[in-house]
C-alpha cells in the first residue's frame, strides 16, 4: 500500500523540514567513482537531510485564482522535529506548524488556540501551497522505500549527470508509483525529481536550482514545485539563510514553542 | 334496459352467499393494490421531501462551471459576484416559487480541545433558510445561528466528535479565496439531527456574512441560491422559468431542478411506480381463477335454463351477454364495495398517518432519511388502473363459462345427457 510521501517530496515539502532534512549529510561536492545508484541516491537523500538547522525562507504560491509569498522562519532536528512559523504577510503572521514524527499541530494566533491535523488531512494542501501536510511527516530513507536503477549515465545539456528511475518496495508505505530524478555528477546536487502515479501520470514535478553554499555547505536553495496537471501553477520555495547542525534539542519542538509568537535566544536571529 | 342485462343482475341475487363472497375477494384484491400504491406513493413523496426538502431545495442556482467540482472561486457572478438581493428578488419572483435562500459552501476544519473534525461549512441566511429547508428547523439542541454573530451549528455527529454542545466554543479554520488560512472562533448556537449519516457527521452550518469573511469572499460573492417550490415534480418547468427571469443576469448561470442533482430520486420514483403495475397484475391475475370458479358454478347451475333459452330460440350472443353483463354487475358490485373500504381506510391514514415507531427506527435510503411513518399520498393512475383491472378480471373470468354456456346442445342438456 502507498499512502505517505517520499523522500524527496518530503525534503520539499515545508520547506522548513527540507532544510531540516538538509543538514549533516556530505559537504562540498564529492567526487562518485561510479558508484551502484542506490549508494548514490543515498548520499544525494543524506546531503539533505542532517541533524539540526535553522534559517528562514520565502515561500511564493501561484495558483489560478490567487497567488502570494509567505516569508517564514524554520527549525528542524533530524527528521523527526520540525517547527516552521510564519513572518508574513500579516493576516497570516504567527501561523506556525510544528511536526512531531507523524503528527503535526498548526498554531492559529488570531484565535490562540493549537490544532491537530488529523489523519484524514494529510493529504490536504500544506497553507495553501503545493506540497501536502503528508509531504512534512515522512521520515524514512529513499533506499529503504524504493529499489533504484540507475537509467542513464552521460551528458545532459553538457553537464554530466546520472538519472535514476525508483519503484516503491512491495511493503512501502509511500505515495508514487514511480519517482525519477536527475543528479548532477560533479558535486551530487539533485537537479529534479519527477513523480508518477499508478498509471505512469506525470503528478508534479520537483526542480532545484541556485546552487550556493550555504551554512558551509552546498545546497540548493531554490526549489519549484509545479503540478503537472496545473502548468499555471507552482510553488516555489527559496532559502534566504540556512545554518546546519545548530543546537536544538527535542524538547525545543514543543507544542509550548508552537505557541509562543516572541523569539528567543535559543531560536536564533 | 336490455333484458340480458336484467338478468345477469337479477343472477347475481339467486345465490347471495356465492356473490358476496365473490364480490369480497375482488374488493380486497382492489383494496390491496390501491393502498400499497398510495403507500408507495407516500414514501416517495417522503424521500423527495427528505432528499430534498431538507437541504437542497427543489431547484438551485449555480454559476455555470460551479459544479460537479464546487469550486471556491466559482461563485454567481464570477469574481466581481452579484447582487445577491436582485436576484433573490428574481427567483422569488416565479409564482411556483415560494421562498429563495442565498449560499456559501467551504471546506474546513472544526476544532475543540484536542478534537478536530473536517466539515462542509455551509454558510447561509438564518431567516430565509428556514423558508426553503428544515435542517435549521427543528433542531435536537440549540437554535440557529444568528444573522452577524459568529455562531455555528453542527451536526449531531460532529458536535459527539469534538465533545461540545451549544454554548461552547470551537475554532473553524477554512483555506481562504485570497490563499490565506481562514481561521476564528465560534460559538455553538446549536446540533441537528437528521439521521443521515453524512449530513450529520461532516456538516456545520453558519450564517452567510461570518463565512465570507472566513473564506476572504466578497459579501456579493455567493455559491448558491436554493429555492422551495410547493410541487416537486413541478421543479423542472420551474426551472425552466426561472433560468428565463436570470437570463442577462452577468456570467452565464445554471438553474437545476432536484430531478438533475437528485437523479437516484427520480430513479427509484419510476421504479417504484412500474413495480405497482407488477402487483396489479398479480393480486388480479390470482383473483380471476377465483371469479372464473364462481362463473363456471354458477353458469353450471344454469344449464338447463339456457338449454330451454337456446330451445325456444335465443341467440347464443344473447347467453353470453346474459353472463357478461352477470360479470359486469359482479365487477360494479366488488367496485363499490372496494371504494366503501379503501375510501374512508385512505382519507384516515393521509390525515393521521400511522407512526410505526415504537416498532422500528428511521433509516436513510439514497441519500433522504425515511421516517417509520406509513405516510399515505392520494393515488394517481393506479385508483383508475386498479378499477378497470377489477372489471376486466370479472369480464375474462366470465368470457369462457358464457362461450360454454352458449354451445350447450338444448336437447341432450334437457334430457340431463
Amino acid at each position: 500500500m502507498r499512502v505517505g510521501g517520499d523522500g524527496w517530496s518530503r525534503v520539499g515539502l515545508a520547506g522548513a523540514v527540507w532544510v531540516a532534512l538538509s543538514a549533516g549529510g556530505a559537504v562540498g561536492a564529492p567526487v562518485v567513482a561510479q558508484p551502484a545508484a542506490r549508494e548514490i541516491v543515498d548520499r544525494v537523500d543524506q546531503l539533505l537531510r542532517g541533524r539540526s538547522s535553522r534559517g528562514t525562507m520565502e515561500m511564493e504560491i501561484v495558483t489560478e485564482h490567487w497567488s502570494r509569498t509567505m516569508r517564514m522562519r524554520l527549525w528542524s532536528l533530524g527528521t523527526r522535529y520540525a517547527l516552521v512559523r510564519i513572518e508574513s504577510p500579516r493576516r497570516d503572521a504567527g501561523v506556525a506548524t510544528l511536526k512531531v514524527g507523524d503528527n503535526i499541530w498548526n498554531y492559529l494566533p488570531r484565535v490562540g488556540r493549537t490544532m491537530r491535523v488529523p489523519p484524514s488531512l494529510m493529504g490536504a494542501a500544506w497553507m495553501g501551497s503545493h506540497f501536502t501536510n503528508d509531504d512534512l511527516v515522512k521520515e524514512s530513507r529513499i533506499v529503504e522505500d524504493y529499489d533504484i536503477e540507475m537509467t542513464y549515465d552521460g551528458l545532459r545539456d553538457g553537464v554530466r549527470v546520472w538519472e535514476f528511475a525508483m519503484t516503491p518496495k512491495p511493503e512501502a508505505a509511500v505515495v508514487w508509483a514511480r519517482v525519477t530524478e536527475r543528479v548532477r555528477q560533479a558535486d551530487l546536487m539533485p537537479l529534479w525529481a519527477r513523480y508518477f502515479d499508478d498509471d505512469g501520470t506525470l503528478i508534479r514535478t520537483l526542480t532545484f536550482g541556485d546552487f550556493r553554499t550555504m551554512g558551509g555547505r552546498l545546497v540548493p536553495t531554490r526549489m519549484v514545485v509545479q503540478p503537472a496537471d496545473k502548468p499555471q501553477e507552482h510553488t516555489t520555495i527559496t532559502y534566504t539563510v540556512l545554518e546546519f547542525n545548530v543546537d536544538l534539542k527535542p524538547e525545543f519542538f514543543s507544542l509550548e514553542r508552537l505557541r509562543r509568537a516572541e523569539r528567543t535566544r535559543e531560536e536564533g536571529p | 334496459m336490455n333484458p340480458w342485462w336484467t338478468i345477469g343482475w337479477r343472477n347475481l341475487l339467486r345465490n347471495r352467499r356465492r356473490t358476496a363472497i365473490t364480490a369480497g375477494a375482488l374488493a380486497c384484491g382492489y383494496f390491496a393494490v390501491v393502498i400499497m400504491d398510495v403507500l408507495s406513493l407516500g414514501m416517495i413523496a417522503d424521500m423527495i421531501d427528505n432528499g430534498t426538502g431538507l437541504l437542497l431545495g427543489q431547484v438551485q442556482v449555480h454559476a455555470d462551471d460551479y459544479l460537479p467540482d464546487r469550486s471556491m472561486y466559482a461563485t454567481l457572478g464570477g469574481d466581481d459576484g452579484v447582487d445577491v438581493a436582485d436576484l433573490l428578488a428574481r427567483v422569488e419572483s416565479d409564482p411556483a416559487v415560494d421562498a429563495a435562500a442565498p449560499r456559501v459552501y467551504g471546506g474546513g476544519l472544526v476544532s475543540a480541545g484536542e478534537h478536530t473534525g473536517a466539515a462542509v461549512l455551509l454558510g447561509v441566511d438564518p431567516a430565509r433558510e428556514v423558508l426553503v429547508t428544515r435542517l435549521l428547523r427543528g433542531l435536537a439542541r440549540g437554535r440557529p445561528p444568528a444573522d452577524t454573530a459568529r455562531e455555528i451549528v453542527l451536526g449531531a455527529d460532529l458536535a459527539r466528535r469534538l465533545a461540545v454542545g451549544p454554548g461552547m466554543e470551537v475554532v473553524v479554520v477554512a483555506p481562504a479565496a485570497d490563499g490565506s488560512l481562514g481561521n476564528d472562533l465560534f460559538r455553538v448556537s446549536g446540533v441537528f439531527d437528521t439521521g443521515i449519516p453524512d449530513l450529520d457527521a461532516g456538516y456545520a452550518v453558519l450564517a452567510v456574512g461570518p463565512l465570507q469573511e472566513l473564506l476572504a469572499l466578497a459579501p456579493n460573492r455567493i455559491h448558491e441560491i436554493a429555492a422551495r417550490e410547493r410541487d416537486p415534480w413541478g421543479a423542472p418547468a420551474t426551472a425552466r422559468r426561472v433560468a428565463e427571469r436570470l437570463a442577462g443576469v452577468g456570467p452565464p448561470l445554471a438553474v437545476d431542478p432536484w430531478t438533475t442533482y437528485r437523479p437516484e430520486l427520480v430513479d427509484y420514483a419510476r421504479l417504484t411506480t412500474a413495480s405497482q403495475w407488477i402487483v396489479l397484475a398479480v393480486v388480479f391475475g390470482m383473483a380471476i381463477f377465483g371469479v372464473a370458479n364462481t362463473m363456471v358454478m354458477a353458469t353450471f347451475e344454469r344449464r338447463r335454463e339456457f338449454a330451454v333459452l337456446l330451445a325456444l330460440g335465443a341467440a347464443p350472443r344473447g347467453i353470453v351477454g346474459s353472463v357478461m353483463a352477470e360479470a359486469v354487475a359482479l365487477g360494479a358490485l366488488s367496485l363499490v364495495l372496494g371504494l366503501v373500504v379503501t375510501v374512508p381506510v385512505m382519507i384516515w391514514f393521509h390525515l393521521a398517518p400511522p407512526d410505526l415507531g415504537a416498532f422500528v427506527g428511521g433509516f436513510s435510503m439514497a441519500g433522504a432519511f425515511l421516517r417509520p411513518v406509513l405516510r399515505l399520498e392520494y393515488p394517481n393512475a393506479v385508483l383508475v388502473g386498479s378499477a378497470v383491472a377489477l372489471f376486466v378480471t370479472a369480464v375474462l373470468a366470465a368470457g369462457l363459462p358464457a362461450l360454454r354456456s352458449s354451445r350447450l346442445p338444448p336437447a341432450e342438456t334437457l334430457g340431463g345427457r
